[in-house]
């Protein structure tokens, strides 16, 4: 019994297809369980991954395999109010958060 | 949520970008998978204000020269589920979201349970869910 988001991986193919994410500074906003973090980051994209609900951020980290781990950051935090100065990142992700 | 957009202009290097990915305003649909077909349930009735609201923001933070829309593409991003136990779960937590219209699906749910039983063999449940992506790209507003 499973419940499977994406199998076709339409997602992460959409974004793909749409820039080169390699070496790429990302801040994603609103990421959740990190389901999307891992897929970029296996697109080679370096992130900063937020979400304000610090359960799923717990999750995300747990299911975080070792091999992401120096191309992943997961802070609990609000789209409103980013903790990073201006000018820092290529590429910004809104997952859901509009 | 055009405040959210304005600390992400902010954030941004001259140039960058910014992706909004989220679910289309469509009502998404659901459907019992076989070895034969497909065989479409019905379709969820969604609350899709906030994807109005969502797209006016987009629009507002366009008009006032902060961002270039450069490209836009709209794709499923489907839920296959093995049995009931997860539909119903899914559909539970579908409830959270705010996006569920106040009739509520219990109506769903009892046709996807009726349809489940009838159908024998190999059967996957799946909810059919469009998201939009659209690449906006910062400018010197």
């Amino acid at each position: 019994m499973a419940l499977r988001i994406d199998p076709e991986k339409n997602e992460v193919h959409a974004l793909k297809a749409m820039t080169d994410w390699r070496n790429k500074r990302v801040i994603e906003i609103g990421c959740g369980n990190g389901r999307l973090t891992r897929r970029l980051a296996y697109l080679g994209a370096q992130i900063i991954a937020m979400d304000p609900d610090r359960k799923l951020i717990a999750t995300a980290r747990k299911d975080l395999p070792a091999r992401l781990s120096d191309r992943v950051r997961f802070k609990v935090g609000s789209a409103l109010d980013l903790k990073y100065p201006t000018q820092t990142f290529d590429i910004a992700v809104f997952s859901w958060v509009l | 949520m055009v405040h959210a957009l304005y600390e992400a202009q902010r954030v941004l290097q001259p140039n960058g970008i910014l992706f909004d990915l989220r679910p289309a305003p469509v009502h998404r649909r659901i459907g019992i998978q076989t070895e034969s077909g497909v065989q479409e349930i019905g379709a969820m009735r969604e609350d899709l204000t906030d994807d109005y609201v969502a797209n006016q923001a987009v629009k507002q933070v366009v008009r006032e020269g902060l961002f270039k829309s450069e490209k836009f593409t709209q794709f499923n991003c489907n839920r296959v589920m093995d049995g009931l136990q997860e539909f119903q779960t899914w559909l539970l937590e579908f409830t959270t979201l705010g996006r569920e219209h106040s009739s509520g699906h219990h109506w769903l749910s009892e046709r996807v349970e009726r349809a489940h039983h009838a159908i024998h063999g190999k059967k996957k449940i799946i909810v059919y869910s469009p998201l939009m992506l659209r690449l906006l790209r910062k400018l010197e507003g």
